[in-house]
């Protein structure tokens, strides 16, 4: 059974995870677990934003063992994503896919939050969806799901196809109760951003929109097939798009050359390079298309809130058989309990956990 | 397209490793699963899977035995036991001591009672554990292989249906953890003395030298 394809497949999909934990690295900057970043380039590492919980003393340990200390470079909480800079340049960079991730493929999770080697789950793509708005208000372009468990401390590692190439981000710091992963060509493009600006720009309007059809004839005056536009029902005193003369009743049908036929893609033109610039928008005034120009500005992100905790005490065993297990692991991947910390064992075998009830705001992983 | 080799594959892997499988019965309710060891009758299973009565062993063609208990090793969860049988078709043993992260593992036992319950996935950490007794810290085996009840003391094998750890517990509710087959071989050799070395895996036959 040497060459059975098996085998085969088994002794290539450990290829891959080698290959890509090499650039899998455990990130230290947060209370209790640490997590998992993916190394961008020799110097920067790519992780999630919501276990940069400090931005002193952020350690940040190689896959060959090396310990280096590392600055926060930018952050994006809206993409929940966050760029470390090294103290030296000796990560090894992962490499990505071409384009997207396909659904059905085989995906493999990486993490790396303890010093003792990689750790894997193993899964396919399971969905992969357009424009999702994140309960941190940013808007991610695009998202992947996957059934590969997120074992505790998996977030800020690398989704990886049976290649080692890097599919997407895993984190559950995005809410909606569950984990995901950011496409990788999202990721690096934010990346990107923040290595150079410190910060990804999303733009600010200042209206206040409804989804409304496109009339046909209207359709016809704009020269091309969209269903949908955005009927302006607000325009905020002062903001960009009251200086630039949009008025109450207008239709938004295009920004910058791109077409806008519902919230999602709005929001996806306002980031990025359209900020502090004029910019065309294109409306139907009347159901007439006309061209207003407006100077976007740049969004001020909410505030992160961060989760309340109750504390509660459990008693639990700790010992099993013979062997003496400190629990660090979850409940289950969708439960709102963690455990952490090794207790003090106490008579009759028995351990102590602090048990916390979080927040979805404020997963633990 | 890989035109169902693969399929095929798994399923005679599958069907290979489920004659080796055995389950072990000692206490009023449920019972767990053990390792066909050696031809002459040496099941291996998880020290938790016995309780106060004497062992009953069903092999995988319902013939039954009540077994006799050999030996015990609660610090690695391990207990040996025999039956009066022979020509029993034994698991071959993989060397523990060289998988890595990735690698494909398929546990086989009686979850919930279902009996010959395959489930699969990876190996997905390999650390260790301390222990209570003189050996202070064991090697673990972690999968995300879903386990449950009555997966205990059954295989976890790897691509090629060789034995790569017993299963034995779970943790989280969603990861397993296994007993590397090296440290089974270690205490089963300890007890039985070094002529119960495992039996040869079919690659290492393949690399003896014609003659």
């Amino acid at each position: 059974m040497a060459d059975n394809t098996l085998a085969k497949l088994s002794a290539s999909m450990a290829d891959a995870v080698e290959k890509a934990g090499a650039a899998t690295v455990l990130v230290n900057a947060r209370k209790r677990m640490p997590a998992t970043g993916i190394a961008y380039d020799a110097e920067h590492i790519l992780t999630a934003d919501h276990v940069v919980q400090r931005d002193e003393d952020i350690k940040v340990i190689l896959a060959d063992g090396t310990e280096l200390s590392a600055t926060v470079a930018g952050r994006d909480p809206g993409s929940d994503l966050a760029l470390l800079k090294l103290e030296k340049a000796e990560a090894t960079p992962a490499e990505t896919i071409e384009g997207k991730g396909r659904i059905g493929q085989i995906a493999i999770a990486l993490g790396r939050p303890t010093s003792e080697g990689v750790q894997a789950s193993f899964g396919i793509v399971s969905a992969q969806g357009g424009p999702v708005r994140t309960r941190r208000g940013g808007l991610l372009e695009g998202h992947i799901r996957t059934d590969a468990i997120p074992y505790p401390g998996f977030s800020g590692g690398p989704l990886i196809d049976a290649d080692g190439k890097v599919i997407g981000i895993n984190t559950s710091g995005l809410g909606m109760g569950n984990s995901l992963a950011i496409p990788a060509d999202v990721a690096w493009r934010v990346a990107a951003n923040l290595k150079e600006h410190g910060s990804v720009k999303r733009g600010f309007l200042g209206v206040r929109s409804q989804l409304v059809e496109v009339p046909a004839d209207a359709q016809k005056a704009l020269g091309r097939e969209q269903d949908s536009g955005l009927l302006v029902v607000g325009v905020e005193d002062g903001s960009p798009a009251a200086e630039g003369g949009l008025m109450v009743s207008d239709i938004i049908v295009g920004l910058a050359g791109e077409m806008v036929d519902d919230h999602d893609s709005l929001m996806a033109g306002l980031s990025g390079e359209v900020v502090g610039k004029p910019t065309e928008l294109n409306v139907l005034r009347g159901g007439k298309p006309e061209n207003v120009t407006v100077t976007v500005v740049e969004r001020k992100e909410p505030k992160r809130r961060h989760g309340r905790r109750r504390r509660a005490m459990w008693r639990g065993r700790r010992h099993h058989g013979g062997i003496d297990f400190s629990h660090r692991g979850s409940h289950g991947p969708h439960s709102a309990f963690r455990f952490h910390g090794k207790g003090k064992r106490g008579r009759h075998g028995k351990a102590h956990f602090w048990v916390e009830h979080l927040d979805d705001e404020d997963t633990d992983e | 397209m890989l035109n169902g080799t693969l399929t095929q594959a798994s399923a005679e892997m599958v069907s290979s490793v489920q004659h080796g499988l055995a389950i072990v019965q000692a206490k009023r309710w449920g019972g767990g699963a053990g390792i066909l060891w050696s031809e002459d009758g040496l099941v291996l299973t998880n020290n938790h899977v016995l309780g106060r009565r004497s062992p009953q062993v069903t092999l995988f063609d319902d013939r039954s035995f009540k077994a006799e208990v050999i030996a015990t090793d609660p610090e690695v969860d391990l207990a040996l036991l025999r039956i009066d049988a022979d020509a029993l078709p034994a698991i071959a043993i993989a060397d523990s001591t060289e998988l890595r992260v990735g690698e494909m593992a398929f546990a086989i036992g009686h979850p919930w009672g279902q009996r010959g319950y395959v489930t699969g996935g990876i190996i997905s950490h390999l650390s260790s554990a301390q222990t209570r007794g003189r050996r202070g810290v064991v090697p673990i085996i972690r999968t995300d292989a879903a386990l449950a009840p009555g997966n205990s003391g059954g295989p976890l094998v790897n691509a090629s249906g060789e034995v790569i750890g017993i299963n034995t517990m779970i943790v989280g509710g969603d990861q397993g953890v296994a007993i590397p087959s090296a440290v089974a071989v270690d205490f089963v050799s300890n007890v039985m003395g070094q002529e119960y070395s495992p039996a040869p895996s079919e690659e290492s036959m393949e690399q003896e030298p014609l003659i």
